[in-house]
């Protein structure tokens, strides 16, 4: 039986990368705001923006996976734990 | 199968003759405008209340028919109407468009769907008919149609929603667009990404259904790839034209592929690169918003009006339709296709549309909406339609549509601009 992959830098490395994403596309946002609660909506991304923060995430993670796997993420949290278990993969 | 060429002989679009800034939309819905820079429209056309599908279809293909002779036109035996606004569950726009245009009783004339991608499925399935050689000689016209049934509930689609048609004659001497036989990619399977349940109303999912764009994008290149020896998105193609629902999905698109590009190009390289191959494709769409099934062939017809083609260029399309159907496929244009849709005057044409300020959008809004709805006797409206056609900048004739008797819908042939 072979042990599952660790994950390269855990969750905080995909929290780092999320909250560098939106950094770079809605440079607005003040990082206190970026909480596990919201969706990439309530930080005033609106569709277009948010492919690009899922995209610019995924590069940044080294992932890939099809768009259509974030359709129904209802926040950030969600967004975290789903990515976390696609870098064990 | 033939090797002689085959793709897209004429192409013609009809776009409305009244629009309204998107600005001005924005302001009247309380939208915030900030969301502009990234839906990426201009103008958008506004259907008055005599039109609908079956005026968008016959209106955009009336012109491009005028330039054939008898004989051509006889030799149309496939007439192929793509929609997602039917007006009946059995009978075909393409029934009424058959008669309106006075085509040969020699023909298959049937309507289908799959919400935007349809007009490509259309064209592909008639230049593989017109391939087989099962009849040499024979044309199809292919029309994709359709309407707006978005208000105010739709938020921000609703300024990006066109109305009108476009129509592609396809046969054996394709002077707009040679098609590269063989060079295909499909990618479809089942989302809920938007959907029209029923005649006055729309549902839709913006990330699902800019998700499953961009995928299906991703997915329908790849499988071009597999089937065309080296092809490469940044360089088989000299220009690109893709479904314009708004011009900031096609840009958003094209910044997601081109991350599949290796050496991987900077974001200034990506910028360069929408600028030269997407832009030219977009002058139209943003100018009218989206023509559904019919929007890839709007930009098709603004990429040819805008970009030097005189050397000759490889074109790659992409169409996609919720639900999800989508195709990448390509050919070939030179400066007798530019000159081909320089003759259709497309750009007078959306020059010439009146413009309307956000209380009278809201008056056609609402005159328009049950055009796709079933009334067993609607009264005639025609006539009440007249101040408004003569407002248009250019005299053309125009069909109209003109009520029901017994539910069949009625038609009148009318001058439009005569002010």
């Amino acid at each position: 039986m072979t042990a599952p992959r660790p994950p390269r830098g855990g969750r905080a490395e995909v929290e780092r990368a999320i909250l560098a994403a939106v950094a770079e596309i809605v440079p607005g946002v003040a990082r206190a705001d970026i909480t596990a609660d919201k969706h990439l909506r309530d930080l005033g991304a609106d569709s277009v923006d948010r492919v690009e923060i899922i995209l610019s995430v995924l590069d940044r993670l080294g992932v890939r996976e099809p768009l259509a796997s974030f359709s129904d993420l209802p926040n950030i949290g969600a967004l975290t734990e789903f990515l976390y278990e696609r870098m064990g993969k | 199968m033939s090797t002689a060429p085959i793709g897209i002989e004429a192409l013609n679009v009809y776009c409305g003759l009244a629009r309204i800034p998107v600005a001005a939309l924005f302001a009247g819905r309380g939208l915030d405008p900030a969301r502009l820079p990234n839906l990426m429209m201009d103008q958008k056309s506004v259907a008055l209340p005599c039109e609908d599908p079956v005026t968008n279809a016959v209106n955009a293909a009336k012109p491009l028919l005028d330039r054939l002779d008898p004989v051509e036109r006889a030799s149309i035996e496939l007439l192929v109407t793509s929609t997602e606004s039917g007006v009946d569950y059995s009978k075909s726009v393409a029934s009424y468009v058959h008669e309106q245009l006075g085509l040969s009783r020699r023909c298959r004339t049937i309507e289908v769907k799959q919400a935007c991608y349809a007009a490509t499925a259309g064209v592909q399935l008639a230049a593989a008919y017109v391939a087989s050689g099962l009849s040499p000689g024979a044309k199809a016209l292919v029309i994709g149609t359709d309407v707006s049934v978005v208000d105010e509930r739709a938020e921000y689609t609703e300024p990006a929603m066109g109305t009108g048609a476009a129509a592609m004659l396809v046969g054996d001497r394709p002077r707009v667009l040679a098609l590269d036989q063989g060079a295909f990619g499909l990618h479809s399977y089942e989302t809920f990404d938007s959907a029209r349940p029923g005649p006055t109303f729309d549902v839709a999912d913006s990330d699902r259904s800019l998700f499953a764009y961009i995928d299906c994008l991703r997915g329908a290149f790849r499988d071009y790839a597999d089937r065309v020896e080296e092809a490469g998105f940044a360089e088989t193609f000299d220009l690109l034209a893709m479904h314009t629902p708004f011009a900031g999905i096609v840009r958003a698109a094209h910044r997601a592929v081109m991350r599949d590009v290796r050496p991987a190009p900077s974001r200034q390289e990506v910028e360069t690169d929408f600028a030269r191959r997407l832009e030219p494709s977009l002058r139209y769409p943003r100018l009218v918003g989206n023509l559904c099934s019919g929007s890839v062939y709007l930009a098709l017809a603004s990429l040819l009006d805008a970009a030097d083609v005189e050397g000759g260029a490889r074109v790659g399309l992409y169409s996609y339709g919720s639900g999800c159907a989508s195709e990448f496929f390509s050919g070939v244009v030179d400066g007798e296709s530019a000159a081909a849709v320089r003759e259709a005057r497309i750009g007078d044409h959306l020059a010439a549309r009146f413009e309307v300020d956000f209380a009278e959008y809201t008056e056609l809004l609402a005159g328009n909406a049950r055009c796709l709805v079933p009334e067993r006797d609607r009264p005639a409206e025609a006539a009440r339609c007249a101040p408004l056609l003569s407002r248009f900048g250019i005299e053309r004739e125009l069909l109209v549509f003109n009520g029901t008797k017994g539910y069949h819908r009625q038609y009148e042939w009318t001058t439009a601009g005569a002010a």
